[in-house]
């Protein structure tokens, strides 16, 4: 069924795809196009327009893994029984505060957007961790893809150098490789875990330039034999990861910081999850259009307020030191910020003056292209036990996030004859947020 | 009444609301100034028939109330919102207010004869105060604004000499500097590393910390007080820790851990003839545990009905006031026969 919206006639073998309408070479067809628009009625055609909108868009996601406070964070209560001992702080934006652990970030809260209103219900980590990458819940009938792998393929360039994808996260715990389901390992991160540059990335000394071209040669032509007759976009995107390998090979420069000038690593400072910010925006800068940068472990069953000092104080700076580099370097207006997580933590602080798991009322921040900034969406009960106003689920936070880089929420992607629209079923995208 | 370590047991609770953090006592007495989470500042007879808390006034402290001291005749608070107040006891109003830290004030403590009240904060700033004036008499400054991994430290312990000569203040991660009150000059430091868990690798970033101070009664001894490495840092989960130095030969005489009663040492104090300690805190419960202090071993304990963040000892050791989460307990360690004095006993 064709949905309103959607590029498609209903058949895979159809559809106007990004891809298809830019082919290779996609920069400088771009160009051309620049340079003689009035030859082309393409322009007044939406999809088009579309494609070229979201052009150069791209992704950094902070994801609190373990699940950050949104009273420590976004959504302040002082003064409350459940709003613990921290201030809210007046921010850039008038009327819109935070807790006084973001100083710095309260200073960028006009190009930011808080959504204060997240009600995603699942408070365990995997299950939470699932629900928010994907934007839907599982469905044992299919392998969704998560939002990086979506971003990639909807954002990313077919001659593309870089990686699509790339996916930071060092902490061992709930750590999560991300997946990119149905749409196959074309789509997969790049993901590292041990190291911040990635290994196994060079050519081996024992293996010449030479050599190294003949195997990827003999590969292809192997695989090309392996999937005559078979008819398999899975296949497609296995042989299409190996056709961009030196490529990527190529991209290992781009995570050694120590390429930047010692004023900018200096900026960023020497913990970990501010230089991994750092290897972003180098990645954003030279075109992979999602990197995630997984910051763990929020999971403050005990002393949340000191873990939250601790982490809140990384946020902060990594942050709003990722914001004002990309803003100075014009990056800001193509690249969306987010900070998300499982899930949010309780209004109750227990005996060990922790906080538990709580996804009935929590928040998440946006920052960057398509974000109308200085906005605070949603609102909850005094105390944070509920949504008050504005509820927000996975998957509307899905369709908000593709609407802001200019991806059409409801585009269609067929898995064998099933349509599935980018965001989930029936979610649109909060307005008041984009702008 | 003769004090009896090994008859210690809980004779009263109290419920409260909210987590009570701090507490001073009108000597002599069982007469409680304890504040907590809810910003108050509370007075209660905890030995009358029905104690019933009453606070002092509807508006005081703008954040959590960390630390309340008695000295001579000023009460003193001081809490997450930076600032020190004086009240007076007998009207319950402010007497003054002093923005006294640029960040969050973990504990106040008055010196033993009542002339200067202590303070410390995240700002990582000791501040000696006039008990009676309010003024500043001095700074102490030797703690390290971030820890070793480039987080911020806490300055989370304070405490003075029985004779007032010194004060020792302990930070998150483990150091211990000991200061004449007199000069304000550094006189020793100390280390004890073991009480900050930093995990680099699962979860990456830190808890623990050195939360208890306490000289002993002829002033040799110095304990510090927390929590022992933790393997899961997301909970309280580990050995409560008391480390017990020879300040001034800079040896560290015992290493006390408790997997039984796992959690934070929040409060130590020794009692009036010095020969055993009592070292109280918790982790989601608590625990109230006295130890001999010539040898280091394990005299009594009990289970605590709450978290117990601070406790005050009656000037014969035979009682203590406790204050924490949501209770206020009151023990009792007094001796079956006080005609006949005890000789501590201790367990294997």
């Amino acid at each position: 069924m064709k949905r309103p919206g959607s590029i498609f006639c209903g058949s895979s073998d159809h559809g106007l795809s990004r891809r298809a309408f830019l082919g290779t070479g996609a920069a400088a067809t771009a160009g051309t196009f620049a340079a003689d628009m009035t030859q082309l009625d393409a322009f007044k055609n939406e999809v088009v327009a579309g494609e070229l909108k979201k052009q150069g868009k791209k992704v950094i996601l902070l994801w609190l893994a373990g699940g950050a406070s949104q009273f420590e964070t976004w959504d302040p209560k002082p003064g409350r029984p459940t709003g613990g001992p921290f201030r809210a702080i007046q921010t850039a934006s008038t009327g819109v505060q935070i807790s006084e652990l973001l100083p710095k970030m309260s200073q960028h809260m006009d190009k930011t957007a808080i959504i204060r209103s997240l009600n995603t219900r699942v408070g365990d980590h995997g299950g939470g961790a699932a629900l928010m990458e994907t934007g839907r819940k599982k469905d044992p009938g299919i392998l969704y893809p998560d939002l990086g792998a979506v971003v990639a393929r909807e954002l990313g360039r077919a001659d593309s150098q870089v990686p699509d994808y790339v996916s930071m996260y060092t902490s061992t715990e709930g750590r999560r490789k991300g997946t990119s389901g149905f749409l196959g390992s074309r789509y997969a991160p790049m993901f590292l875990a041990e190291k911040p540059i990635p290994e196994n990335m060079r050519r081996l000394d024992t293996i010449s330039d030479v050599d190294h071209q003949d195997r990827a040669e003999l590969r292809s032509l192997l695989s090309k034999q392996f999937v005559q007759g078979r008819k398999s976009d899975t296949l497609g995107s296995h042989t299409s990861a190996y056709q961009r390998v030196r490529g990527l090979m190529a991209s290992e420069q781009l995570f050694n910081i120590e390429n930047e000038p010692d004023a900018v690593r200096a900026r960023y400072g020497p913990r970990q999850f501010a230089q991994q910010c750092l290897v972003a925006r180098r990645l954003v800068e030279a075109g992979v259009p999602f990197v995630k940068v997984a910051r763990a472990w929020w999971d403050s069953h005990g002393q949340n307020f000191e873990t939250h000092r601790e982490l809140c104080a990384d946020l902060d700076h990594a942050m709003s030191t990722l914001i004002d580099d990309l803003d100075e370097r014009g990056l800001l207006k193509d690249t969306l910020i987010i900070t998300l997580a499982e899930f949010g933590r309780t209004p109750t602080i227990n005996a060990s003056l922790g906080r538990d798991h709580f996804a009935n009322a929590w928040s998440c921040s946006l920052t960057g292209t398509g974000i109308r900034g200085g906005v605070a969406y949603g609102k909850t009960d005094p105390d944070g036990h509920n949504v008050a106003e504005g509820e927000v689920g996975a998957g509307q936070l899905f369709a908000t996030i593709l609407e802001a880089l200019g991806v059409d929420p409801e585009k269609e992607i067929f898995v064998g004859s099933r349509p599935i629209p980018l965001a989930d079923f029936g979610c649109h995208a909060v307005k008041d947020v984009l702008i | 009444m003769t004090a009896d370590p090994t008859q210690l047991k809980i004779t009263t609770q109290i419920n409260i609301s909210g987590t009570a953090l701090c507490v001073t006592r009108v000597p002599e007495s069982g007469k409680l100034y304890f504040g907590g989470s809810d910003f108050k500042l509370y007075r209660v007879d905890s030995l009358s028939e029905k104690p019933t808390p009453t606070a002092l006034a509807e508006k005081g402290h703008d954040s959590y109330v960390t630390g309340v001291a008695l000295a001579g005749a000023s009460l003193v608070s001081g809490g997450y919102d930076q600032r020190l107040i004086w009240w007076n006891q007998e009207s319950g109003e402010q007497v003054k207010a002093v923005d006294a830290h640029d960040l969050w004030i973990r504990k106040v403590v008055a010196s033993p004869d009542g002339s200067v009240v202590a303070s410390v904060a995240d700002d990582m700033h000791c501040k000696l105060w006039d008990a009676a004036t309010g003024q500043l008499i001095h700074q102490l400054d030797d703690h390290k604004a971030e820890t070793p991994h480039n987080y911020p430290s806490m300055l989370y312990a304070v405490t003075f000499s029985r004779d007032g000569k010194w004060l020792a203040t302990g930070d998150k991660v483990g150091h211990i500097a000991v200061w004449d009150t007199e000069s304000g000059r550094k006189i020793a430091e100390l280390e004890a590393p073991k009480l900050y868990t930093w995990d680099p690798r699962q979860r990456r970033h830190s808890i623990g910390g050195l939360r208890s101070l306490a000289f002993s009664h002829d002033g040799r001894l110095l304990a510090a007080g927390g929590i022992g490495t933790i393997g899961n840092i997301d909970h309280l989960g580990g050995p409560s820790r008391v480390e017990i130095f020879d300040w001034q030969k800079g040896e560290r005489v015992h290493e006390i851990e408790d997997d039984k009663y796992k959690g934070l040492v929040e409060q130590m104090q020794f009692s009036h003839d010095g020969k055993w300690f009592i070292a109280a805190g918790g982790d989601n419960g608590g625990f109230f545990s006295i130890y001999n202090t010539e040898t280091g071993k394990l005299i009594s304990q009990v289970k605590a009905p709450m978290h117990i963040h601070e406790f005050s000892v009656s000037e014969d050791s035979s009682s203590a006031f406790a204050v924490g989460h949501g209770k206020i307990a009151l023990f009792e360690l007094k001796s079956v026969r006080p005609d006949v004095p005890p000789a501590p006993e201790t367990k294997a």
